[in-house]
């Protein structure tokens, strides 16, 4: 039998700090990447907020590239011609916009070494915050799935697709663990418990107070950079956050020179801004609507 | 070891003594160097031929082989192996009714199939690890074929002796004490604990004759499982019995339950709960549908994540109901297509994904369109897959809860909805009960 690829839910963060690629073999083998948590992954099933499209084709040969941000981080997605359907709705959304994307894997090796993961998407559809919502909810149980299997994984000498179905875990995610165990040798899970804990606070009001943007800022880089965030850094977004509004007049984004300036008299230089702004684009609390302008979401 | 089980070594030893002694004294012999002295049935036989005169090589030594290395006319094999399943057979030989038993053995490198021609001389148990000496084989559909006859013996070894290949695991074979969410495709001596739903009395036509067959549906707190049973048991509505020795056929690709003249039925007090509440169908994991090959009546919840083509508005033929392209039916040529709704929508639940196939009437509830609605729809556009995007505009990405009975094919699960709605997740108190789950794990 052949079974249609599941959609997995995953987060930005497990998604894009994939560096394992199968490729399969033969006609119509389809090809795997696989997660740090043993996801393996041909299809997804994603929902966030598309903060920003573009055309980086042409007129008649389309290409959209477009960044869609979970409470974790950003998928980039990249819809052509041979995605017509997607592509042209894509194209009509106008950002940001909740959306829902089931896709294919893409994956992008510049050199031996490096690989950046992106989606092609083969459905689009605009969606409202409970679906959005729900997305999350559903996503924190799948990642927790895959850090129990994980987990369990770890405890094991030798651990083998067998033992892991007999603890309870499915197979094809027993398959998964077993192939990311041998790729992923320096996994810690608790940044993804963390990871896991900050996504479902971030659907509970009583935790949103406590950032004012409502996203989970230690998460928000990706699970590889968690420990790197600098305590400040929550002010600083603030920060940006009311400069970018404050001088977003015309509600067409504020000038990028503008907000230089006006950080500037705080004390902050250009590089810790553009570090601070390229981590607000990734929650996607602020967006670029066009070159050399930011907006608030 | 009991008498019998020693017959065999017993008459071994006493052809390698020519026949001198008396085979009464061998068994003594034999049974105080095993059971007071507890040495193994190798030594024993050994020391017993020594000592009352006889050559000890002159016992046959069966070869040890490995289940991948044995070929299909083997004499005199021992294999050290795991008994994957124990089926008992009543087969008549000339004129005389005698009990078998057969199944599956497995060690590291493979599996065969058995056959053990007496059953009352060998006590085989699932799952038991055990050395089976001079057994011979035979080619039976084209591969070999393991027999345990009169020379045969086997010895209990220590359970983990042998170890299982990957992908190879006791629980789909053998005597099985099943859930009805368990049930699949092949499986053999099942034992089974329900209430009875509903049952009919059927005359079919077989090539033996007509028989009676009495089916209907049965259920535990799992789920529901339409049954035949080849032999009048009795059966009534509501009644709570314990079948054992059915089996698994699929019939129409959903698991079902079999059960005839040689299963036992008894009827237990159990604690199940009422029928009506059985009815209910039950809400089960798509992946594990997967696994089983289909169920009859189930609940599965999901998201669309696709409207595939062929939803919609579609054309039928009036004759045979087939889907008509352009008026032309592939059987009955130019014909005039009476228009139809309906959605194959691809549900996926993040583990596992099916098809699902809702009917007209399900799909103007569901979509809140009508058939004359998306008609004009159509004929406005000049394009009738308009509707199926705006079908698949309202689906795609939405939770929903589809009811119905599961096949599977070629090409993968499906589902003939009988009930859909899309759900509204309470995500909040979700996300809090996981919350403090994950806090207090810390």
């Amino acid at each position: 039998m052949i079974s249609r690829e599941v959609a997995w839910r995953v987060f930005a963060a497990e998604y894009n700090s994939s560096h394992y690629e199968i490729k399969g073999e033969g006609d119509r083998a389809p090809s795997y990447i696989v997660s740090p948590l043993g996801a393996m992954i041909n299809r997804v099933f994603l929902a966030g907020v598309l903060t920003d499209l573009e055309n980086i084709g042409t007129g008649e040969e389309p290409l959209w590239r477009a960044r869609l941000s979970d409470p974790t981080g950003t998928f980039y997605l990249s819809s052509g011609q041979y995605q017509p359907e997607a592509t042209s709705t894509l194209s009509k959304i106008e950002p940001p916009a909740f959306i829902a994307v089931v896709g294919k894997t893409r994956v992008y090796s510049p050199e031996e070494g490096t690989m950046y993961v992106s989606v092609r998407p083969e459905k689009v559809v605009v969606v409202d915050a409970r679906v959005r919502d729900y997305w999350v909810l559903e996503t924190c149980k799948s990642t927790l799935r895959r850090i129990e299997a994980m987990a369990d994984a770890k405890e094991m000498t030798a651990p083998t697709v067998e033992e892991l179905v007999r603890l309870g875990h499915g197979r094809t995610l027993a398959e998964g663990v077993v192939k990311a165990i041998e790729h992923y040798k320096e996994l810690d899970l608790g940044r993804y418990r963390s990871m896991v804990i900050d996504a479902l606070k971030y659907l509970l009001p009583e935790y949103q107070m406590e950032s004012e943007g409502g996203m989970p800022e230690e998460a928000a880089e990706g699970a590889e950079e968690i420990e790197e965030e600098a305590v400040g850094e929550e002010d600083k977004e603030e920060q940006v956050l009311a400069i970018i509004q404050k001088l977003d007049k015309g509600g067409k984004g504020a000038p990028w020179d503008e907000i230089v300036d006006e950080v500037g008299k705080l004390g902050m230089d250009k590089i810790v801004l553009e570090e601070v702004t390229n981590s607000l684009l990734d929650k996607g609390m602020i967006y670029e609507p066009v070159l050399g302008k930011m907006k608030r979401i | 070891m009991e008498k019998e089980e020693l017959a065999p070594h017993v008459s071994e030893i006493a052809r390698v003594l020519g026949n001198k002694i008396d085979e009464e004294q061998i068994y003594k012999e034999l049974d105080t160097y095993l059971n007071l002295y507890r040495v193994s049935l190798e030594t024993a036989k050994r020391s017993v031929v020594r000592k009352l005169g006889g050559d000890p090589n002159a016992l046959t030594k069966g070869i040890r082989k490995p289940i991948t290395e044995i070929g299909t006319s083997e004499q005199n094999v021992d294999l050290q192996v795991v008994v994957l399943s124990v089926n008992r057979k009543d087969i008549e030989q000339n004129g005389e009714v005698r009990s078998i038993i057969y199944g599956m053995v497995a060690d590291e490198t493979g599996t065969m199939p058995y056959t053990a021609w007496d059953a009352d001389r060998f006590q085989l148990e699932r799952g038991q690890a055990i050395l089976i000496r001079n057994a011979y084989t035979k080619e039976w559909n084209g591969q070999a074929q393991l027999n345990l006859g009169n020379r045969a013996s086997i010895e209990p070894q220590p359970q983990d002796s042998v170890r299982l290949p990957e992908g190879v695991d006791l629980p789909s074979y053998g005597p099985t004490v099943a859930k009805v969410l368990e049930l699949m495709e092949g499986m053999n001596s099942v034992t089974i604990s329900v209430k009875v739903l509903s049952v009919e009395t059927r005359k079919i036509e077989t090539p033996n004759g007509p028989r009676t067959v009495y089916s209907g549906m049965m259920a535990d707190e799992t789920g529901k499982v339409q049954f035949s049973a080849w032999h009048d048991f009795g059966l009534r509505k509501d009644e709570t019995i314990t079948i054992r020795g059915a089996y698994i056929r699929s019939w129409r690709g959903i698991p079902q339950l079999n059960f005839g003249e040689r299963a036992e039925v008894r009827r237990v007090k159990l604690e199940l709960p009422a029928g009506e509440d059985l009815a209910k169908p039950k809400l089960r994991d798509i992946d594990h549908l997967w696994s089983v090959g289909g169920a009859v009546d189930v609940l599965v919840a999901g998201v669309v994540v696709d409207v595939k083509k062929g939803s919609g508005l579609i054309f039928r033929c009036p004759q045979c109901n087939r889907l008509v392209l352009k008026n032309l039916c592939r059987v009955h040529g130019k014909v005039e297509g009476q228009p139809d709704l309906r959605i194959k929508a691809v549900v996926d639940d993040g583990i596992g994904a099916l098809t699902a196939v809702l009917n007209k009437d399900i799909t103007e509830e569901l979509v809140g369109i009508t058939l004359d609605q998306s008609l004009k729809e159509a004929r406005e556009a000049m394009n009738p897959d308009v509707v199926r995007e705006r079908i698949e505009e309202r689906l795609l990405a939405k939770p929903i809860e589809v009811r119905g009975n599961v096949t599977s094919d070629d090409y993968g699960l499906m589902m003939i909805v009988t009930e859909a709605k899309l759900v509204v997740p309470e995500v909040r108190g979700w996300a809090s009960k996981l919350l403090s789950e994950m806090e207090g794990a810390q």
